[in-house]
């Protein structure tokens, strides 16, 4: 099918895409085209395969679907139903997924952080959560393909975890970064103006420079900011990909020897109907974020599998992760107009790792957030339900207020979890019942973050602090491991169970560490496709 | 209260001079729709819809549409405009639960939100009745403000809220739909000085908290020390 969709001011996808009929069976399938799919697609793809990837949502063309709004941007995120609750009820929706060609990449910051080689080996050096079945430097050469292709920009020399350097020069911080920066600097904190980020500095390819814009959540009209819709989509579809859009995954059928046959999916056709299809496939790869990939397994039953395909052990959509997001915000005498520059603009990992003077494990790092006016006013209505004048007052503040964020490790536990609700969405697909709790490590770790925070916006010389409770970052529900009965997938993201099927998103994840895990995701992605080549060409997949 | 007492000393109260029924802030001659020729053409008609085209009322009753008005009316009062250039509320909610728009979650202990809505307005009206008596409309602005303090409060009288968690219907359906209505219009936007849209052009002046050539600097209206 013919292709014309606006990347960029200056880019057009104008290109033929490939079809692939229903009932042949390509080599793979793919749920999902976010940080996981989309890169596995393309690099599939560029190794022979013939690949179609599922996404429920559709293109987003960046000059006629994309604007330059705060509520208007509400069709990129995960609109539908999902049930939530817990002690600590995860907010979801636009802060969690998205639903779009290019999945949550198309309205996250573009922080893109690496993992710290100790983020591996939690069990081993703080007796917490589990060890990974990989080590860091499995993904090294894979976070540094995706620096290069996502691209990131950074200090020449990041001074923690393994240090590195970035191959695009850090961005143009605004006054909110400034805050962060000059917080961090009085305090003697070590702190990086303009990255990781990833959002181009320069040119790249088709892809112009930043404009600062400020509205990087709302999906970049620009094309400068990253999203797998313009990093690895075009070249996936160059390289035979077809991504079908507005086709809703609802099972994973199995033939009698318990291998998956394909993906069975309901197409939205052009009068808004529903018409169920089934693609046929050698293998199948879920890449379907932390929350739709366990769904979309758990409404897979079949007498081999009454729990969920390759859910034996029970452990399909358990260890939920998130990350402690909490908002701290300062009120400043000074003008700060936050709404201007990208919201990620700098960060310090100073606190990341362990230290033995905290009555916790793990760490945590701060970054800017710097929300627009509506998020502004959800916060300051969530640290306390005011209304009235008093409301339009603290809103009349709103440039002078600089928001900056923890990014916390939470530690997996089996009591967070992925299940099914009773209510069915529009498919009629059983929705996701989404559960979280914090625990002591956790509550301790969040207390010290949050005291960290409001500490850097008083140096900065904010004359008040507020903060909010927030999570972000969804992962962890079909972990990989060394051992059938305490993992989902292998460490090359292959189910224990089903040979055939893949899981590959940030569902494997074992821990997440104080990183933002897109970059995380696509080099497990990277990693996964050279192993399908590998094995492939041994003839052993 | 002497030095030497263990007990923790009580909060001084800091009586801050009463804040007047009007911004204190203020951005003149900021106007951001007259910078609608630089947006692009896809944000442009979006706010142009939004201004123009508010929604008949279609899901709530005449009753319940007079009370949600009235609520709407305490929560982000807009007493210190004319009529006709205050920001439409209410239609937009029932757009919401007349169209079933939701964000993608609901609370495990709420119902959906066009039931928590009807259900809400019952509770305030119940709370009403309770606290002083009569209708929520039909109450003063301070009474209307104690009974929507109740329900923020978490515990407001009346059998309606033994079915709806009063704090969270307010924290998470209320104050969230009312603040993402009134802070989406341009009117919000000239009142807190934030610049819009702002593609193709992009910002410049990114330094300093400082202005772009065509947006307007702040002036404080009151004495208060901000």
């Amino acid at each position: 099918m013919r292709l014309r969709i606006n990347l960029s001011p200056d880019w057009v996808l104008d290109t033929e895409m490939r079809e692939y009929p229903t009932a042949m069976p390509v080599d793979f399938c793919i749920v999902g085209t976010g940080a996981g799919g989309a890169v596995l697609a393309q690099r599939l793809a560029r190794y022979g395969f013939s690949v179609v990837c599922l996404e429920a949502g559709t293109w987003m063309d960046s000059e006629d679907d994309m604007v330059s709004d705060e509520s208007g941007a509400r069709p990129l995120y995960w609109n539908d139903l999902r049930i939530t609750g817990g002690g600590e009820p995860l907010l979801l929706g636009a802060n969690n997924s998205g639903k779009t060609v290019g999945g949550g990449t198309v309205h996250y910051a573009a922080f893109c952080p690496r993992l710290h080689p100790s983020d591996f080996r939690v069990r081993t050096l703080d007796g917490v959560a589990d060890d990974w079945p990989i080590q860091y430097e499995d993904l090294e050469p894979y976070y540094e393909q995706m620096e290069r292709e996502y691209p990131v920009a950074g200090p020449a020399l990041f001074p923690w975890g393994k240090p590195h350097s970035y191959p695009f020069a850090p961005l143009q911080s605004g006054t909110a970064g400034h805050v962060l920066i000059r917080g961090c600097l009085e305090l003697g904190i070590p702190v990086v103006p303009g990255g990781p980020i990833a959002i181009t500095s320069g040119t790249f390819g088709k892809r112009p420079h930043c404009i600062f814009r400020g509205f990087c959540l709302q999906g970049c009209k620009v094309g400068s900011k990253h999203s797998t819709l313009v990093s690895h989509i075009p070249d996936a579809i160059e390289h035979g990909v077809e991504v079908r859009a507005g086709c809703m995954a609802c099972e994973i059928p199995i033939d009698r020897d318990g291998r998956v046959t394909g993906v069975r999916y309901y197409r939205t056709l052009d009068d808004g109907r529903y018409q169920e299809e089934m693609q046929r496939a050698r293998f199948v790869v879920v890449a379907g974020y932390a929350i739709e990939t366990p769904r979309l397994l758990l409404n897979s039953r079949s007498a081999r599998f009454p729990n969920g395909l390759a859910n034996s052990n029970g452990l399909v959509g358990k260890r939920l992760m998130a990350q402690a997001g909490q908002v701290v915000w300062g009120r400043f005498d000074r003008m700060i107009r936050q709404y201007k520059a990208p919201p990620a603009c700098a960060e310090t990992e100073e606190f990341y790792e362990t230290d033995p003077r905290n009555d916790f494990v793990r760490g945590y790092s701060i970054q800017t957030v710097s929300p627009l006016p509506i998020a502004m006013a959800h916060l300051i209505t969530e640290e306390s339900p005011r209304f009235g004048w008093e409301l339009r007052h603290l809103m009349e503040e709103y440039n002078h207020y600089a928001a900056i964020g923890v990014l916390g490790e939470l530690l997996p536990d089996e009591r967070n979890y992925v299940g099914l609700a009773d209510e069915r969405d529009q498919y009629g697909i059983p929705v996701a019942y989404v559960h979280f709790n914090l625990f002591e490590n956790d509550r301790r770790l969040i207390r010290a973050a949050v005291q960290k925070a409001r500490e850097i916006l008083e140096a900065a010389g904010a004359r008040e602090t507020h903060y909010v409770d927030r999570y972000a970052h969804l992962v962890g529900t079909c972990r990989m491991g060394d051992d059938p009965q305490t993992s989902v997938v292998d460490q090359h993201c292959r189910s224990w169970e089903v040979p055939n099927l893949f899981i590959c998103d940030g569902s494997v994840m074992v821990t997440q560490g104080s990183a933002n895990p897109a970059l995380t995701i696509s080099a497990i992605a990277a990693r996964t496709a050279d192993f399908i080549r590998e094995a492939s060409l041994r003839h052993e997949l | 209260m002497t030095e030497h007492s263990s007990a923790p000393a009580p909060a001084v109260e800091q009586k801050a001079p009463p804040r007047p029924h009007r911004p204190v802030v203020a951005y003149p001659g900021f106007d951001v729709m007259a910078q609608q020729d630089h947006w692009d053409p896809a944000t442009r008609e979006l706010i142009r819809r939004r201004v123009h085209d508010v929604p008949p009322i279609r899901f709530f009753t005449p009753a319940e549409i007079r009370t949600l008005t009235a609520v709407v009316d305490r929560v982000l009062p807009q007493d210190d405009r004319p009529l006709e250039q205050r920001i439409p509320i209410a239609p937009w909610i029932d757009h919401r639960c007349n169209e079933r728009i939701i964000e993608g979650w609901r609370l495990e202990d709420l119902p959906p939100d066009e039931e928590a809505w009807r259900l809400g307005l019952q509770g305030i009206d119940e709370s009403a009745h309770h606290l002083f008596g009569r209708a929520f409309v039909a109450l003063t602005e301070d009474e209307q403000d104690a009974v929507l303090r109740a329900v923020s409060e978490g515990s407001p009288p009346g059998p309606t809220w033994r079915r709806l968690p009063a704090r969270r219907f307010w924290i998470y359906i209320a104050l969230r739909q009312i603040t993402s209505i009134y802070y989406a219009h341009p009117t919000a936007w000239n009142e807190i000085g934030f610049g819009g849209p702002a593609y193709p052009r992009g910002y410049f002046a990114l330094n300093h908290g400082n202005p772009e050539p065509w947006e307007a600097r702040e002036e404080r209206l009151d004495e208060t020390p901000h």
